[in-house]
């Protein structure tokens, strides 16, 4: 059944393939085009950098009226994500404009890993080390790009993919 | 109080009018208070003079609607506007009309800028492209002159802007749907929203919701609190000012909607509650309904509001709060309702700051708390004396002028004791000083006069009925006394 939401998505993903941005890949998953896999790659000149952090994308029928709800399956170490993976970011709540797609989503929180708002913390731990104590925080971070490799290698198609956007 | 005693002092009307001395007393008394039945009967004070007085007006859906168009009506004459555009200045300028109209005279696109219904020039944009463009939202190709948009520029398919709105008006959200474009807060307007949404049963939804958003919004309206209670106070000034809503009888505060709370002000009374939830163990621990008399011990149980012991035993008279003796409580001495501060505590220890803290809020809790309890029994006490003159009137006993006097001093102890109680979170908040001490002199003065009464309404079979209007008197001229001066109007 096709419904506006779903053929949204497919816009989404042709347009993500068409133009994919730096850094960034996501599809949605086999079965069920209402849930995508995402990769986000640490951004050059960050504690985050080659890195290769997951998430998951799930979309409502109600989208894109409404955000979807993206979260790290990753671990990550960042003042702005929650222990359970989930992003504190305005465009995804109050914010939220109907003319994002997966892309500009994609973007945005890879832009938060360059620029952590440490104002709204939703790890407090990682908001007062950026703010008080660098080294230390890029220490913790250093340890989660570490873990993402390893995540990757008991994967398979992702890594792949993911590796050619990258370089 | 027996019920038998009560009885025969009802029964009996005419008990003084043997003697003609008392009877034109009596009258005097009664003259008075016909006078002022208004200040008792309904606790909507009258006088301009009164600490209390507020004027208000209860509408009906209706009025408030019409009352709100002609708001709009003027701006729009005045400015020379559209409906659409001046209600929605309105509702961001919180009614304000004339400072709005000033403000636009002065610089137009400032105010319409700041008020998010236009855009200002440099950041407007227009994302089409080509002859037959895609819709940012949905990606679906339409010729140009189908797309529509604000002053911002963004431009969307009517599909998408109908479905936006849907969303919008489910989520209860009306005068504050923004356009869809990325971090554009430009204000849909209600003329555009009515010209895409074409879903009768939505756009009735919507006119509902948005009716409610107007009256929240306005200063100089509010919807009564009350259960199942559709009417809206209409204020002259928005103040925190006693409401009394004539429809479904609950009371509240003007400006906050809750309870009222005179002489706190709206946020030290939420601050105050917030507290005394946040201790339901002290509540606990206080709300013991019995103590031992301080002079013979033997247990006490609390049934009446008053505050004057009596020990059943030993005839004691003392103080239910401090279990001091009730005769220094008549004085000028009066200190049962003033929490006496360490005055060495800066130099004592944070443990011990601590405890006195906590000794100082339970102070006052415990004053509040047995305040709300004794007008929970006077109350009570109210009900009771109202069902016993039914009874005598419909037994031909006197009529209910001849025993109005007792259900108005009933009334007029529960509404001194209900200031009074509210007197304990305003002087919690306090800073020490000068103000403070006029205060709780006050304050004491006021609480020693509410007990006298509540004595005496407790024992009205007993109480010669001069002597009782004579109380009331005093009471209610205490409490005006401490809300003239501390109020904040
Ligand atoms: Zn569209
Ligand atoms: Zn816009
Ligand atoms: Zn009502
Ligand atoms: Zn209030
Ligand atoms: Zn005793
Ligand atoms: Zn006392």
């Amino acid at each position: 059944m096709t419904t506006p939401a779903r053929r949204r998505l497919m816009r989404d993903f042709k347009r993500l393939q068409e133009d994919p941005p730096a850094g960034v890949s996501g599809a949605p998953s086999d079965n069920n085009i209402m849930l995508w896999n995402a990769v986000i790659f640490g951004p050059h000149d960050t504690p985050f950098e080659d890195g290769t952090f997951k998430l998951t994308i799930e979309f409502t029928e109600e989208y894109p009226n409404k955000p979807p709800s993206v979260r790290f399956i990753s671990k990550m170490f960042h003042p702005n994500v929650y222990a359970d993976g989930s992003i504190c970011l305005d465009i995804l709540q109050n914010r939220w404009s109907p003319t994002y797609d997966v892309s500009a989503i994609l973007t945005s929180i890879q832009s938060l890993l360059h620029d952590p708002n440490p104002n709204s913390p939703a790890n407090n731990e990682a908001a007062q080390l950026y703010r008080e104590n660098r080294r230390e925080y890029e220490k913790k971070v250093a340890a989660i790009v570490q873990e993402s490799w390893n995540d990757d290698e008991d994967d398979d198609v992702e890594e792949e993919e993911g590796g050619k956007t990258a370089s | 109080m027996s019920q038998t005693d009560m009885k025969r002092q009802l029964s009996d009307p005419a008990s003084d009018a043997t003697d003609s001395e008392d009877m034109e007393e009596d009258d005097e008394y009664a003259n008075y208070y016909y006078d002022n039945t208004d200040d008792l009967d309904i606790d909507k004070p009258k006088k301009t003079d009164d600490p209390e007085y507020f004027e208000y007006t209860i509408l009906q859906t209706e009025d408030a609607e019409r009352l709100l168009n002609e708001e709009v009506e003027r701006l729009c004459s005045e400015l020379k506007m559209s409906p659409s555009l001046a209600k929605m200045l309105l509702h961001v300028g919180q009614w304000q009309g004339e400072d709005i109209i000033e403000r636009y005279q002065q610089d137009q696109r400032k105010l319409l800028t700041e008020s998010n219904v236009s855009c200002p020039k440099e950041m407007k944009e227009d994302s089409l492209v080509g002859s037959s463009p895609g819709c940012p939202v949905c990606a679906e190709c339409y010729p140009r002159d189908k797309f529509m948009g604000l002053t911002c520029g963004h431009l969307f398919c009517p599909h998408c802007w109908d479905m936006h709105f849907r969303f919008q008006i489910e989520q209860g959200i009306t005068m504050g749907i923004e356009c869809m474009g990325q971090k554009c807060k430009i204000l849909v307007p209600e003329d555009f929203l009515y010209s895409v949404l074409k879903d009768s049963k939505l756009r009735d939804r919507f006119s509902k919701l948005c009716f409610m958003d107007l009256i929240k919004g306005h200063p100089k309206l509010r919807f009564c609190p009350g259960p199942n209670c559709s009417v809206i106070i209409h204020a002259k000034e928005p103040r925190a000012k006693k409401v009394e809503c004539s429809v479904c009888k609950s009371t509240f505060c003007f400006r906050c909607g809750i309870e009222y709370h005179a002489p706190t002000d709206c946020d030290v009374i939420k601050k105050w509650l917030t507290k005394c939830a946040d201790d339901s163990e002290t509540a606990n621990y206080i709300s013991a309904h019995t103590k031992d008399c301080p002079s013979c011990h033997v247990c006490i149980e609390k049934s009446a509001g008053c505050n004057h012991m009596q020990c059943s035993k030993c005839k004691f008279d003392f103080c239910w709060m401090c279990l001091g003796d009730w005769k220094s409580h008549g004085s000028e001495y009066y200190e049962c309702s003033r929490y006496k501060e360490n005055p060495n505590i800066a130099n004592e220890s944070v443990l011990v700051q601590a405890r006195e803290a906590l000794k100082k809020y339970l102070f006052y809790f415990e004053r509040w708390e047995n305040h709300a309890k004794s007008l929970q029994l006077e109350e009570q006490t109210l009900q009771k004396i109202t069902s016993r003159i039914n009874v005598k009137v419909m037994e031909n006993e006197g009529t209910w002028i001849d025993w109005q006097y007792l259900q108005n001093a009933a009334a007029l102890l529960k509404k001194c004791r209900y200031t009074l109680q509210y007197t304990y979170p305003y002087a919690y908040y306090m800073d020490k000083g000068g103000r403070k001490q006029l205060f709780e002199y006050q304050q004491a003065q006021l609480e020693a006069e509410v007990e006298n009464l509540s004595w005496k309404v407790e024992r009205a079979e007993i109480t010669h009925r001069g002597d009782l209007e004579n109380q009331m008197d005093i009471a209610e001229k205490r409490r005006q006394t401490l809300l003239k001066d501390f109020l904040e109007v």
